[in-house]
């Protein structure tokens, strides 16, 4: 899987290919708008990750350039502007997420992850380990062949772990994953407790094998 | 307070009713003046006319008797009578008062008299010639009321042309009065005032001109400042945020390590949403949310609860809901899902074990109440950064956003406690 990630803070673009390249991506950079432009002419990826705010240009008019060259790179923008406009502006000219600065790595990868199964897969976007079976477009989840049924926090977090297998994911990081923007205004994070109790407990009882494991006291990882 | 032509003709009208009361008896002694050497005049041309007159008749001196006794009873107004004594030949002038003629009332009356000797057919006699002249109050009397009239006239004419004056001469100053009423320094308008003709007025605009212009800068750069300031932490953040979770990956670290990383990130999700308020509020002040609606109140209240139920159900908080049905407001959706997100978790946040929550919505008003057991401090309540509950979590700034939304949409935002629960009422 090759992936561009477009961005002028080079500290960052490090970050995420640390991070994504244990996953078997491919990350390429290009930290200004001419690089960008340039790489997304001779190659296609299956995911860009684009700055929008650069020091040459703006990020919009690369998005402006794929759809004219008709490329199906999938496009996510991570963007330091929190602004409804650009976010509505930037789905409109083809981007298919918008993330806003700073994020957690996990939930760039968890992002990456639905968008190259989506790009990939199209219609029959199932996803497979062993006895678990997900399909990503029904959002059901079958363990042996049976349906189990998950709430939508729950399927929500499955497929979280699933975006970062073999990865420690903390429980602050869940929680701000779930909870949105307020997650740093609840006292305390106990829900997350509560919905990877319910998770662990009907893949169990279905007779999932334990992936889903307990680090450190509050911290999770999916083993494969 | 007063206006200020208004206290110019006060002082103009004091001065004038000055002047004139002088000029009442400037007035009377000039017109008595006139008057009396008028009289003098008159005096001696009819002296003078009875002794040529008398002289011409060359009448005997028997018939002079006669015709001077009648003289003197047709003419009361003088008297002829032959000169005793000799000696003092000087004419005297006098005047004096006493009962008027064919007056029937007691009616005092002045007279200017000349007392004169003549010579009539060789002979002396004394002529004494009495006119009547106006008395010294009729004179005065009438002068005084002249004054008044005219004074009363003046004053009137002070009173129009001022009202005249004031509507002209202060005109621009009221434009510049008006537009600065007008002006707000959240609008970024520039207000131009009208070119005057009076120097005064000018001076006044250039200065004030230069003021605001002086304010609007600083004003912006403050808000740039924040703005700015803001948005160039985030990339900061992202690559502490992104490094903590590069560094719980490392197999090599303790639970005691990945603790402390976990405290990190905690505090860093406090800092990033600290700044994302600070930037959401300079916006609002911004007018950057200018997109508006109509809004069904009631099901995005309804949704907002939803979401954020676990969260009251994890504190065994009964919430109570009594929304009225399609309550429709204008506004701009983001502010005011952020409104009622904020009132809720703070209402959650701030609540006590077991405690409760009532949420009501009419078409007036909302009221979000929750348990509690100490008021919060009301006058900082609103301010940034006022914490006004010693509590340790939050950004320190949802009170103060939640002020700023309600500002943008012009609705009234009260808190009250009442001993056990904290309320917050918006009017709409």
């Amino acid at each position: 899987m090759k992936i561009l990630i477009v961005e002028d803070e080079t500290e960052l673009a490090q970050s995420i290919a640390d991070y994504l390249s244990e996953e078997n991506y491919l990350c390429e950079f290009a930290i200004n708008f001419k690089q960008a432009l340039t790489k997304i002419e001779t190659y296609n990826y299956d995911c860009i990750l684009l700055d929008i705010m650069l020091p040459d240009g703006n990020g919009m008019a690369i998005l402006e350039e794929l759809k004219k060259q008709g490329k199906q790179d999938g496009v996510i923008i991570i963007s330091a502007k929190d602004a409804l406009d650009d976010k509505i502006k930037g789905l409109q000219l083809g981007a298919d997420d918008y993330l806003i600065k700073p994020f957690h790595l996990s939930e760039l990868a968890a992002r990456i992850y639905s968008l190259i199964r989506r790009k990939q897969f199209g219609n029959s976007n199932t996803f497979f380990q062993n006895e678990l079976q997900i399909d990503l477009l029904a959002k059901t989840v079958l363990v042996n062949g049976k349906i189990i049924n998950l709430t939508k926090k729950e399927f929500d977090l499955l497929l979280y772990f699933i975006g970062n297998k073999n990865r420690i994911i903390s429980k602050s990081t869940l929680a701000e994953h779930l909870s949105g923007d307020f997650a740093d205004m609840l006292d305390n994070h106990d829900f997350i407790y509560a919905h990877i109790k319910n998770l662990k407990k009907k893949l169990k009882e279905a007779g999932c094998d334990t992936y889903l494991k307990t680090v450190y006291g509050t911290g999770y990882k999916w083993e494969v | 307070m007063k206006k200020l032509l208004n206290k110019t003709l006060r002082t103009f009208a004091i001065y004038s009713l000055f002047v004139l009361a002088t000029s009442v008896p400037a007035y009377y002694y000039v017109v008595d003046f006139i008057w009396l050497n008028e009289l003098d005049e008159h005096n001696e041309i009819i002296a003078h006319r009875i002794e040529n007159g008398l002289n011409k008749l060359n009448l005997s001196q028997a018939e002079l008797d006669q015709s001077i006794i009648l003289w003197n009873k047709v003419q009361p107004g003088s008297n002829l009578e032959k000169a005793v004594n000799t000696s003092n030949t000087k004419p005297q002038i006098y005047t004096i008062s006493k009962q008027k003629p064919f007056s029937n009332v007691n009616n005092l009356g002045r007279f200017r008299c000349l007392k004169k000797n003549i010579e009539i057919q060789k002979e002396p006699f004394i002529l004494t010639i009495e006119t009547n002249v106006e008395e010294t109050e009729e004179t005065v009397v009438a002068i005084a009321i002249i004054t008044f009239l005219f004074f009363i006239l003046l004053v009137a004419g002070f009173l129009f042309l001022n009202r005249r004056l004031s509507v002209r001469l202060w005109k621009p100053f009221r434009d510049t009065l008006a537009k600065l009423k007008t002006f707000n320094l959240n609008n970024q308008s520039i207000i131009t005032f009208e070119k005057t003709d009076t120097f005064e007025f000018e001076e006044l605009n250039d200065a004030l001109t230069k003021l605001l212009q002086h304010n609007i800068s600083v004003y912006n750069s403050q808000k740039e400042f924040t703005e700015n300031a803001s948005h160039e932490l985030q990339t900061p953040l992202a690559i502490i945020k992104n490094k903590l979770d590069l560094l719980i990956q490392n197999e090599t670290i303790t639970a005691r390590q990945y603790q402390i990383i976990e405290e990190i990130n905690r505090a860093l999700t406090r800092i990033t949403r600290i700044n994302k308020n600070l930037l959401l509020l300079a916006k609002i002040e911004n007018k950057q949310f200018n997109a508006h609606e109509n809004i069904n109140f009631s099901h995005l209240a309804k949704s907002c609860i939803n979401q954020l139920k676990e969260h009251s159900d994890n504190k065994q908080i009964a919430v109570q809901i009594n929304i009225a049905p399609d309550v429709i407001v204008d506004g701009n959706r983001t502010l005011i899902e952020m409104l009622l997100n904020n009132l809720l978790l703070n209402a959650i946040r701030h609540n006590t074990q077991n405690g409760t929550i009532t949420i009501a919505v009419n078409h007036h008003q909302l009221i979000v109440s929750n348990s509690g057991s100490k008021a919060l401090k009301n006058d900082a309540l609103f301010k940034r950064f006022a914490n006004s509950s010693n509590e340790k979590f939050g950004s320190g700034l949802g009170l103060a956003i939640i002020k700023q939304i309600c500002i943008r949409h012009q609705w009234a935002i009260g808190y009250h406690f009442d001993g056990s629960e904290h309320q917050f009422t918006i009017q709409f």
